[in-house]
């Protein structure tokens, strides 16, 4: 079943005198439940169409329907909530807030989107935190995590609304190989076992492989897509 | 976001760069602190002023004398000198029928005494003013000590201002003051000259700006009487011996001396130094002068005018200290957009992150508003606690200053609850309105180009 729909998404940038084409005419449609990997070189437009998928990007033309809605038109309150309630962002350099600590960090999304109150913002956060080994580094702040630990904390942030939709990038960017499979581990079981649509910019063949599906991107155009898709 | 989940992490990102929010609140404060401190002062000043009218009645008074077109403040110290309309028991009798008059008093002045004696010890006094007046309830005064004079102290007692019974010693120690008799002297007595000393038992001690004594009408206006018979009395006595050694003859000066001449009465000469004028309430002023003047010709002033005239001047002096205190405020905004534009740069990747996870530009906004209305609410908070601070101190500096000017006061400064409301209110907007700038920069950041920021 189509979740994502995307068609004729362009997107231009101007880097001094050059336009910079990060999406030209990209079609593609991501299905529930799919493992996608983007991968590409680096400008290639990969991170403009995941950021397009998840709401913070919008294209100059083409759309992007949701739930029959076309988040190409869509008002920053709605993309907001888009963003809030079904995507989970999770990033290469971990944004999380330096000074708050894993659970704090996790529960912002339901701070910001006004969800429950705090014992039940609690209770959520940490079922997030549990399901990625973490219960016991609640109070940590970033700084006194491993970068692997971070990342999870980063995962479980992105879980904790319970999206349809986690789009990573670039995920183990910032890890050694070793905690690197471990995070993916994680992303790969989330959408094994828990059937979240899973969505890894990547330019590492390894962890491409682990997709069902992979597209490449050159010039902001999908050159090449293997899976069923 | 919920309001008070707002109000939670804008206080956290506060607490996060102490330094640089106490200093930002500090200004803001400062500001707060000289806008309220001096409208303070301007609204002490006046309730202050229109209290002490309203204590002394002199809010619905209204003072008639010889000249019209005399302000409140010179129909106080005018005298009557035989110019203008003469102020006489036919004017009270005329005054006494005028619609919303209470009561009528005339006012004799006076005095020029030089000396003062009680319980055998004498002071110098330079110059003291008598004041004579009927005890009909037309003019009061704030009594500090004893009471005030009433129509059986006739003849004997009187009412000493502060001002007075500091001069002849008695400063603190107004109740001692009571009971006891206390003799004014127009010169020192080995050159009296026949003048008549006043005797006064002193009924009690009332809070004024002006060195006198207070005597009923009767009593003031026999003193000038008395003195113009000793003077008679004096002449006559040179006349005698002139006449003795004349062998009888009657020096050509002295056929013409005439005891009423020297029973000189400035009061039927010249008629009264003015005649107070108690209404029923000081929004007849306008009326009762205008019927003083057709029915009387004299001229009429009010104590309201003074007072409205002393607002208006206090209103003036108001909102120019007000302004100063307002450029405080205004450089105070400043340093709140600095502060935030500041917050908005240190911050950008965490907008960024706050977007992604589902901020809308509105709730970025808020976010910064709320931050920058914290500041100016805590400057506020603050500013007005510390301005209750500086109204204490400064009430114990005027209180002692005033009391030495011979006036009853305590605690003249104090900050009006409504307007230390209105100045958190005020410094809370400032706070909002300087931190829109930066919070719609914060707002409208791309969250991808914020996610990149270094």
């Amino acid at each position: 079943m189509s979740l994502i729909e995307c068609s004729g998404l362009t997107k231009t940038y101007r880097l001094g005198d050059e336009t910079v084409h990060a999406l030209d005419g990209v079609n593609l449609t991501i299905n529930e439940g799919d493992f996608v990997a983007i991968s590409g070189p680096s400008g290639s437009g990969k991170s403009t169409l995941a950021n397009m998928i998840g709401g913070l990007d919008q294209p100059d033309s083409g759309s992007v329907i949701v739930n029959g809605n076309d988040l190409a038109k869509a008002r920053d309150k709605d993309l907001a909530a888009y963003r809030n309630s079904n995507i989970g962002f999770v990033f290469q350099s971990f944004n999380l807030q330096a000074h708050e600590t894993a659970l704090e960090n996790v529960i912002s999304p339901l701070v910001i989107g006004g969800v429950g109150k705090k014992k039940s913002r609690r209770e959520m956060g940490m079922a997030a935190l549990a399901r990625l080994g973490l219960e016991d580094r609640a109070k940590h702040k970033p700084s006194q995590l491993s970068g692997g630990q971070r990342q999870r904390v980063a995962i479980a942030r992105a879980l904790v609304n319970s999206p349809k939709v986690v789009i990573a990038d670039e995920p183990t960017g910032n890890l050694d190989s070793q905690r690197g499979a471990g995070v993916m581990d994680e992303l790969a079981r989330l959408n094994r076992e828990e059937g979240i649509t899973l969505i890894v910019i990547t330019h590492d063949p390894n962890i491409a492989k682990r997709a069902k599906r992979v597209l490449n991107i050159v010039d902001g155009r999908i050159t090449e897509v293997r899976g069923e898709g | 976001m919920k309001a008070g989940d707002q109000f939670r992490t804008g206080w956290r990102n506060l607490s996060r760069q102490k330094l640089r929010t106490t200093l930002t609140i500090f200004a803001i404060v400062i500001g707060a602190v000289s806008v309220t401190v001096m409208l303070s002062l301007v609204t002490s000043a006046k309730s202050f002023l229109t209290s002490s009218f309203e204590k002394t009645g002199e809010i619905k008074r209204v003072i008639v004398t010889s000249h019209q077109n005399l302000s409140y403040r010179e129909s106080k110290w005018s005298s009557s000198d035989g110019s203008g309309v003469r102020l006489t028991d036919e004017i009270v009798a005329t005054l006494e029928t005028i619609d919303h008059v209470n009561s009528v008093s005339p006012v004799v002045t006076g005095g020029g005494f030089n000396e003062a004696s009680v319980d055998g010890k004498t002071e110098s006094l330079n110059g003291a003013g008598m004041f004579g007046f009927v005890p009909n309830g037309t003019i009061h005064w704030e009594v500090l000590a004893g009471r005030e004079l009433e129509a059986s102290d006739a003849g004997t007692g009187g009412v000493l201002t502060q001002v007075m019974a500091n001069s002849i010693g008695y400063k603190g120690n107004y109740e001692e003051l009571i009971g006891k008799t206390v003799t004014f002297l127009t010169a020192s007595k080995d050159q009296q000259n026949g003048q008549t000393p006043l005797e006064v038992k002193v009924v009690g001690v009332v809070a004024a700006e002006d060195r006198l004594v207070i005597v009923d009408l009767e009593m003031a206006a026999g003193l000038y009487r008395n003195a113009g018979q000793g003077e008679y009395e004096k002449q006559k006595a040179q006349c005698d011996e002139m006449t003795k050694q004349n062998g009888g003859n009657v020096p050509p000066d002295c056929q013409k001396l005439d005891p009423n001449q020297f029973g000189f009465d400035p009061i039927k000469q010249y008629g009264y130094a003015s005649i107070y004028v108690d209404m029923e309430d000081d929004k007849y002023a306008d009326q009762v002068i205008n019927d003083v003047e057709k029915l009387t010709g004299a001229g009429a002033a009010a104590g309201r005018d003074e007072v409205d005239d002393q607002n208006k001047a206090f209103t003036i002096i108001g909102l120019v200290l007000g302004g100063i205190g307002g450029i405080a405020l205004f450089v105070a905004a400043i340093g709140v957009i600095n502060t935030m534009v500041m917050a908005t740069l240190e911050r950008t990747r965490e907008i960024g992150i706050m977007r992604a996870i589902g901020a809308t530009k509105k709730t970025v906004r808020r976010l910064f508003t709320v931050e920058a209305g914290v500041l100016g609410f805590m400057g506020g908070v603050f500013g007005v606690a510390l301005s209750f601070g500086v109204a204490t101190g400064l009430n114990q500096i005027l209180n002692k200053q005033l009391e030495d000017n011979g006036v009853a006061a305590r605690n003249v400064v104090s900050v009006p609850i409504g307007l230390a409301l209105i100045v958190i209110a005020v410094t809370t907007g400032i706070g909002m309105l300087a931190g829109r700038l930066p919070a719609r920069r914060a707002a409208n950041l791309d969250p991808v180009e914020a996610l990149r920021y270094e």
